[in-house]
């Protein structure tokens, strides 16, 4: 069976309805987490870009105010205004081999007089003039003084401090020193802390946007090196001390930006990471996420697919159950025994369904057959009432017109039978009287007269012939031994000289139920039929014979010409003759004398041998009503 | 001398040419056209045979056989009828003293025949 393994559109349904409900609320949630994540990365990463920033400012201070502590801790040695300038020069170059940053160290008089210059890729060494140089005069006036980023030799970034030279005295300044200060280390220290790898650029910025410090160092000796326009107007705009956030570059990449302003130098620090490697983590995630999407689609689909085989598969033998119920099949349905739930109650139900469905179809059969058959025997009663009813209206209409001939036959009987009588009697008078006389009668006379004898006989038997038929009165059956009866209608009966009557009687000599009269004038007619045929010479045979148990057959038998074919179909019909001179009602006598026996007539004949009449009579057992 | 025949039969041509036939084969015949006369005649004649039609326009020919009967029962009784007579007929005619019947038209030597066998039968 192809069908059974046929998947319903159910079954897709329900797996459908799986996935979206399993996989849409898990995607739905794994969006938001990762969307979740990302923000929350977002946010941390540039919180933590941010304080790296707000770090690094003070790294950047502590960078330099701890250079500034050397110059200061030198410029405040209470005898440094007592040395010498030998001994000051040795000083300045200990502390310029002390610490690598320092690039020039000036020591200037009061008067703005150059005392001292040490540097270290120096090669004009002649001493300046500083009393017009602002840093100086702040520096003098306000007791220290760092100036704004410088290009040392046009390249390194680098700033001046200067600090103020007191006398211990009377705390009065006598002059300053200047130091040019190389900011490459800081440039180290952002290198050190965000290496290449970490995908992750750092830098310093003036106030005006150029290169104190960067990781990268290559981009600090460039001249006027200064950070893409684009983050720089995030950067300078900005009233924030510190901030953060993502920014789109003009090129196109997406970046986590973080700054921090350094107040005193008017810096600002910035950190920026690429997002791509900001959110690397969060990529991961993502990728995770739908790795795990893939395993439950997979294990929901598994699952569902289980699931609705079982919900549809026996929801799919129902229904072929039905199918088969609406064909009619009531015995071959599918099998319907299922596990113990709403679907094998539904299961149970329709095999309830089902049987009470035979039930009553078999009911419906059944009364349907009643039905027919109620009809039918309605037609049939029906039908036999109309033929009870049609022959009872035929028995009246022959009932009125055998009346009818009753009437005339009675009218004939009296009225035409008493002339008759009239005539043969003044003829037998007229003959006598002839026969009497001296004189012989002319012969011609008497032919004359035994012409009328013999018309009389004629009309008479005529007459004979329609009383009989016309006869209406009941059969009055009467037991008799057949072979008597037989016996007595033969010896009774008025055989010419010519025919011969040849007796056959049954020894066993049956009892039947007769009317002596009327089956005397049939079996007379038909011995009467058979003289008239046999003219010349022949033999009539009676005969007896019991054919079975229950029906003796008498048959009168002729040698005469026989009967042809499409003559004797008729010959039992009323008012049909072949004689020249006969009402035709002789055989009809004969038929229904037979009928009122309750026995039936044949006749077979042979044309040039004979014919023979059969009747056949019920034989009755009239041994004890025998006298 | 001859015996004494009463036709009744209210058919005169019948009556008289039987009666004239008869005559000749040497009955005596009287006659009557009703049964009334006829019975009349019986009493007053006391014939030796009375042939009577049993359709009579004044009694059926059984009250007849019967009223005859009353008178004698002597006599040879002779029923005629143009019809057919059932057996029922025939043997209630024979009750009520018919002692034969004949069916019109008959043989008149067959009847001259029969009537002397009867009388006979009867002793005269």
């Amino acid at each position: 069976m192809t069908q059974r393994r046929k998947r319903g559109r159910l079954f897709y349904k329900f797996l459908f309805v799986f996935l979206l409900v399993s996989l849409v609320p898990l995607g739905v949630v794994g969006y938001y987490l990762v969307n979740l994540m990302q923000v929350t990365l977002n946010k941390a990463i540039t919180r933590d870009q941010e304080s790296l920033a707000v770090g690094f400012v003070d790294t950047v201070s502590t960078y330099i105010t701890s250079f500034r502590n050397v110059l200061y801790d030198a410029a405040h040695l209470s005898d440094f205004v007592g040395m010498d300038v030998e001994k000051q020069k040795n000083m300045v170059n200990n502390i310029m081999q002390l610490h690598a940053a320092f690039l020039e160290i000036s020591v200037v008089a009061a008067d703005g007089q150059e005392t001292i210059r040490i540097g270290r890729f120096l090669k004009d060494t002649k001493l300046r003039d500083f009393s017009n140089d602002g840093i100086f005069q702040k520096a003098v006036t306000r007791g220290e003084f760092i100036g704004g980023l410088e290009r040392y030799m046009g390249s390194y970034p680098t700033l001046t401090v200067g600090i103020q030279i007191v006398s211990p005295s009377d705390n009065r300044a006598v002059g300053a020193v200047l130091a040019k200060l190389s900011l490459n280390g800081l440039s180290g220290i952002l290198k050190t802390s965000f290496p290449e790898n970490t995908h992750t650029q750092a830098a310093v910025i003036d106030s005006s946007g150029f290169l104190v410090a960067h990781s990268n160092l290559d981009e600090v000796y460039k001249s006027d090196a200064r950070l893409p326009e684009d983050v720089l107007k995030i950067l300078l705009q900005n009233d924030a001390r510190t901030g953060g956030g993502e920014i789109l570059l003009d090129n196109g990449e997406r970046v986590l930006g973080a700054f921090a302003e350094a107040e005193e130098l008017g810096w600002v620090v910035y950190i920026q990471r690429s997002v791509s490697v900001a959110y690397q983590a969060s990529a991961d995630m993502l990728k995770r996420t739908y790795k795990m999407g893939g395993y439950v689609f997979l294990f929901v689909l598994i699952l569902g697919y289980a699931v609705s085989l079982v919900i549809a598969q026996p929801i799919q033998a129902l229904r072929e159950a039905a199918i088969k119920l609406g064909e009619g099949d009531f015995d071959y349905l599918p099998d319907l025994s299922m596990p113990n739930d709403e679907i094998g109650e539904l299961a149970h139900t329709f095999m309830q369904m089902s049987e009470s469905l035979k039930v009553k179809t078999a009911e419906i059969m059944s009364a349907k057959d009643e039905l027919e058959r109620l009809n039918r025997s309605l037609e049939n009663r029906v039908e036999a009432r109309t033929r009870e009813l049609r022959s009872a209206q035929d028995e009246l209409i022959k009932k009125e017109r055998l009346a009818a001939i009753g009437q005339m036959s009675s009218v004939v009987g009296h009225e035409i039978r008493n002339p008759l009588a009239v005539i043969n009697n003044s003829v037998y008078f007229i003959k006598t009287k002839l026969g009497g006389m001296q004189q012989p009668t002319d012969p011609k006379m008497l032919k004359h007269i035994s012409i009328i004898e013999s018309e009389i006989r004629q009309a008479n038997g005529i007459i004979d012939e329609i009383l009989g038929f016309a006869r209406t009165r009941e059969f009055n059956l009467k037991p008799a031994h057949l072979n008597a009866y037989l016996e007595d209608l033969t010896m009774s009966f008025p055989f010419p000289p010519h025919v011969e009557l040849v007796k056959q009687f049954d020894p066993s000599n049956p009892g039947v139920n007769i009317d002596a009269d009327q089956l005397t004038q049939a079996l007379r007619n038909l011995i009467k039929n058979g003289i008239e045929v046999m003219p010349e010479r022949g033999r009539v045979y009676v005969r007896s014979e019991v054919v079975s148990p229950d029906w003796v057959r008498v048959d009168i038998e002729d040698e005469g010409p026989g009967i042809p074919k499409d003559v004797l179909e008729k010959i039992f019909a009323p008012f049909f003759t072949t004689k020249a001179r006969g009402t035709g009602l002789g055989l009809a006598v004969v038929k229904k004398a037979v009928d009122g026996h309750k026995g039936k007539v044949e006749v077979v004949s042979t044309v040039g041998k004979g014919t023979c009449f059969k009747i056949y009579l019920p034989i009755v057992n009239i041994t004890q009503n025998k006298q | 001398m001859s015996h004494k025949v009463l036709i009744i039969d209210d058919d005169a041509h019948l009556r008289e040419g039987l009666a004239e036939v008869l005559d000749a084969e040497g009955f005596s015949c009287s006659e009557a056209a009703n049964a009334r006369a006829g019975i009349d005649l019986a009493k007053k004649h006391d014939p030796d045979v009375v042939i009577m039609d049993i359709q009579l326009p004044d009694f059926s020919g059984f009250q007849i056989c019967q009223e005859l009967r009353k008178h004698s029962r002597d006599f040879v009784l002779i029923m005629m009828t143009g019809r057919f007579l059932s057996a029922e007929e025939k043997t209630q005619g024979f009750e009520l003293g018919a002692d034969e019947y004949i069916t019109k038209p008959f043989d008149i030597q067959e009847l001259s025949i029969r009537i002397r066998q009867l009388l006979s039968r009867k002793g005269k």
